[in-house]
């Protein structure tokens, strides 16, 4: 990665931390986890898979320091999702459509991986009694999300003008 | 364009970063908060937190607005109750005065002196939260401290500190944590425990009475117990939700918390235990100096206060 990709990468992970923890932390209804996004939508970038992993590890470790989980468990899913993500990105890039599905799809995965894991080392504050509803609302709120940003976040990233435009 | 090459290194890459991810939760589970883990906590806060309290200016309006807006169907409805539960505060309050008045003559009259025994408060915004864990505006620098605990502005129990930085702090509510709570319900002494998954009616807690002599009721009232390490007594914790009578020599039931974290804005942290050090002095005990004179058959004794001793 190039010192502008990184600074770039680095100021979005660092607005999305702050508005997660802040603006989402603070509204009663279920919100996107944008942290969790930036892991997906990186797999659409041209940055390297490592560097790619290594954001979505760090980013979730940051959320972990934040809060009061367990130190490790949002890097491991969000780490999982990013690598099922650049694992399957080629079927995403058929559309607009198909990558707010995808995207979709790999937060529930991680919502779920996220629950789980929770559960195995005792996360009591992962099942809550709005367990459920997250599982539903909080993909859906990121497959809106992804809709609305994944073409422009990904021409930010590459600085890549053509990129994700489709007929 | 969207490249399609994939690099061999992925998955060594992806297995070593689930190794160290698994190995931090160990450590995690293992130091129990504590050591290199709080460290690491207090060193992320103390870098977020400037960036979230600019935030915080931000969002606090539109968050109060978008849960206005969510709220507004209720709002009628909440200003009645709230409007009969103030009358029943302020007649609460006449009485309660009423006693303190009696209490203050009473003292006076017998020259009791007062246990002025005062627990520093320091109230602070909620700015964010993750988890069920709450972020606020005051740290260290503020006196607040790792294990403190924290009231809302009725005087509810929240929860306690779990790591704080120079500006900021986390606050773990009861219901988020799977330490048990003492507490004292009646004249029994009983263990709350957080629920995994909690009915309709909103986040709900166990309350087991191991040693249990009598039933309790619902609506009786919860408080925190001297028992309590965590907590000063006599704070109000919640509230009994179900009868319960007790079988053998325990009893189990279930009690609603009064705080809902999710909606707290402020919150005060509670220093306490208040300066444990002057507890233990070391300075030394005045001595007394008796003279006895015999004057006409009366006897008079006089006491003398040494100012130091040795």
């Amino acid at each position: 990665m190039r010192g502008r990709t990184v600074l770039v990468i680095g100021l979005i992970v660092v607005v999305a931390v702050v508005i997660q923890t802040t603006l989402f932390g603070r509204l009663r209804i279920v919100t996107p986890d944008l942290v969790m996004l930036i892991g997906i939508l990186l797999a659409l970038t041209r940055i390297r898979t490592e560097a790619v992993l290594g954001v979505a590890f760090l980013s979730g470790l940051i959320m972990d320091l934040l809060g009061a989980s367990l130190i490790g468990l949002r890097a491991v899913v969000y780490t999982t999702v990013a690598f099922i993500a650049v694992r399957t990105k080629e079927r995403a890039e058929l559309g607009r459509v198909t990558i707010a599905i995808w995207a979709g799809v790999l937060t529930l995965i991680g919502v779920v991986l996220l629950i789980l894991i929770g559960t195995v080392f005792g996360q009591v504050t992962l099942l809550r009694e709005d367990a459920l509803s997250r599982m539903i609302l909080v993909p859906l709120a990121n497959l809106a999300v992804a809709a609305l940003v994944a073409p422009a976040f990904v021409r930010l990233v590459d600085r890549d003008r053509t990129a994700l435009r489709y007929p | 364009m969207l490249t399609t090459k994939r690099s061999d290194r992925a998955l060594p890459t992806f297995i070593t970063l689930l190794v160290i991810g698994v190995l931090l939760m160990t450590f995690d589970v293992r130091l129990e908060g504590g050591g290199v883990v709080g460290v690491l906590r207090s060193g992320t806060q103390a870098i977020v937190s400037p960036l979230q309290r600019m935030a915080a200016y931000v969002v606090t309006p539109v968050a109060n607005a978008l849960d206005s807006l969510s709220n507004v169907a209720s709002l009628r409805e909440q200003n009645a109750a709230l409007s009969a539960e103030l009358a029943e505060a302020q007649a609460s309050l006449v009485a309660v005065q009423d006693q303190l008045a009696k209490l203050e003559l009473l003292e006076q009259i017998y020259d009791l002196g007062t246990d002025d025994q005062t627990v520093g408060r320091t109230v602070a915004n909620v700015i964010g939260s993750v988890d069920a864990a709450l972020i606020i505006d005051k740290g260290t620098n503020d006196g607040v401290l790792v294990g403190q605990p924290v009231i809302d502005t009725n005087g509810y129990v929240v929860g306690t500190v779990k790591s704080a930085s120079a500006g900021s702090a986390t606050v773990l509510p009861i219901t988020a944590t799977r330490e048990g709570l003492t507490v004292l319900i009646g004249s029994q002494t009983g263990t709350l425990v957080s629920r995994a998954f909690s009915s309709e009616l909103g986040l709900e807690m166990d309350l087991d009475v191991f040693d249990a002599r009598e039933p309790v009721l619902a609506g009786d009232r919860v408080l925190t117990s001297a028992a309590s390490t965590a907590y000063p007594a006599g704070l109000p914790v919640g509230e009994v939700i179900e009868d319960a009578s007790p079988e053998s020599t325990s009893l189990t039931t279930t009690v609603r918390p009064f705080v809902d974290a999710e909606s707290l804005r402020f919150v005060i942290v509670l220093a306490w235990p208040p300066d444990p050090i002057t507890a233990v002095s070391d300075d030394p005990v005045p001595e007394e100096e008796a003279t006895t004179t015999t004057i006409g058959g009366e006897t008079t004794t006089t006491s003398t206060v040494l100012e130091e001793v040795g």
